[in-house]
């Protein structure tokens, strides 16, 4: 599967879910493919993007939260999934974009994330599985989580889009004036 | 009297701070004890996630203030190397507060040696990064916690109190 459409099989499946993405290409190609207010883009902080959000899914249990991660931004911070097992968020789904490398950078070879799934049911994750093409996406997914999608895609050889355009500070802004505006709703 | 750990957190919720992520340090055995015994009750609001790293606890703190908490996270200093690269390339360009309890080992410049460094240059990189910091003062515990939470609410960034003795 191409990334592009790994994230639009993500944002499809997921439609009301709110996206933090890992920093580099992940949340430029996010941004560039549907730039939405409920998207909140990491622009540093490589491996931070999964406890950002298990922050935001143990805080507002009534939204569900997706990480849109990296295979070499998960791998800098395995750790967190230990986190995440432990705290049983059921609103969380943990999404890696593995194409075996460090695109952002030049493509330098990852280290390779094996048999992540049986990982992530050991460390407590409630689903696990891995895709590599559109129809072995189940449709099937429980509602409830901490949920694992191990997503292999191609290295991408076309040039990324552009950079983020609102600033850090625009990103919370508009993000968090989203996720209250839902809640008063909710009341 | 209560202790030193307990006036602190009762300010501290208080004030609306009542998420907790941290990684201990003997420092700070007492506040984190009082966490843990107070997050277990099912009756009080406070929550207590612990934390592999630092760098993940302010991750964790972090998202939970997105998600309206506020939220404190407790570490040794040595933990403040970890979390810097979070601290500049996130807090401190998105604007996420939060209160960071850090403890101060090596600041008497007679603990253990892998506390000798980051004791004598925990002011100077808090400093570096434009990380406003107060020592604690166990005489005015109420005071102190204050001015930090004044500080962090007034900037919408992080701020440091620096936990010499332990509590």
């Amino acid at each position: 599967m191409e990334k592009h459409e790994a994230i639009k099989l993500v944002l499809e499946y997921f439609p009301e879910a709110y996206f933090v993405s890992t920093c580099g290409h992940i949340s430029r190609d996010l941004y560039n493919l549907k730039d939405r207010t409920q998207n909140f883009y990491m622009v540093g902080s490589m491996g931070m993007a999964a406890p950002v959000a298990l922050g935001l899914a143990l805080t507002q249990p009534n939204k569900q939260f997706i990480i849109l991660d990296g295979d070499g931004s998960l791998l800098m911070n395995l750790g967190i999934m230990s986190m995440i097992g432990h705290q049983q968020p059921k609103n969380l789904i943990h999404v890696i974009l593995d194409n075996g490398m460090h695109e952002s950078t030049g493509g330098q070879k990852t280290v390779p994330l094996m048999k992540l799934t049986n990982t992530a049911l050991s460390i407590g994750y409630s689903f696990a599985m891995e895709v590599s093409s559109y129809k072995e996406w189940r449709k099937n997914i429980p509602t409830e989580g901490p949920i694992l999608i191990h997503i292999k895609i191609n290295p991408r050889f076309e040039k990324v889009g552009k950079r983020v355009e609102w600033t850090p500070q625009e990103i919370v802004t508009r993000f968090t004036t989203d996720l209250q505006a839902q809640k008063e709703l909710l009341v | 009297m209560n202790s030193v750990a307990e006036r602190m957190l009762a300010v501290l919720k208080d004030r609306g701070y009542t998420n907790f992520t941290g990684v201990p340090c003997s420092l700070l055995k007492g506040i984190f004890r009082l966490i843990e015994e107070v997050s277990e009750k099912s009756d009080e609001s406070l929550v207590y996630v612990p934390a592999v790293r630092e760098d993940s606890a302010l991750g964790v703190a972090s998202g939970m203030y997105l998600g309206g908490k506020k939220s404190v996270v407790l570490m040794q200093n040595s933990g403040l190397g970890y979390s810097l690269n979070v601290l500049t390339s996130f807090n401190l360009i998105y604007n996420i507060p939060v209160l960071l309890l850090i403890s101060w080992r090596g600041a008497y410049g007679n603990d253990a040696v892998e506390h000798d460094i980051i004791g004598a240059k925990l002011t100077n990189l808090l400093d570096s990064v434009e990380i406003p910091y107060q020592e604690f003062d166990c005489n005015r515990t109420e005071e102190i916690v204050l001015q930090s939470l004044e500080s962090i609410e007034k900037t919408s960034r992080p701020a440091a109190l620096l936990i010499k003795d332990q509590i």
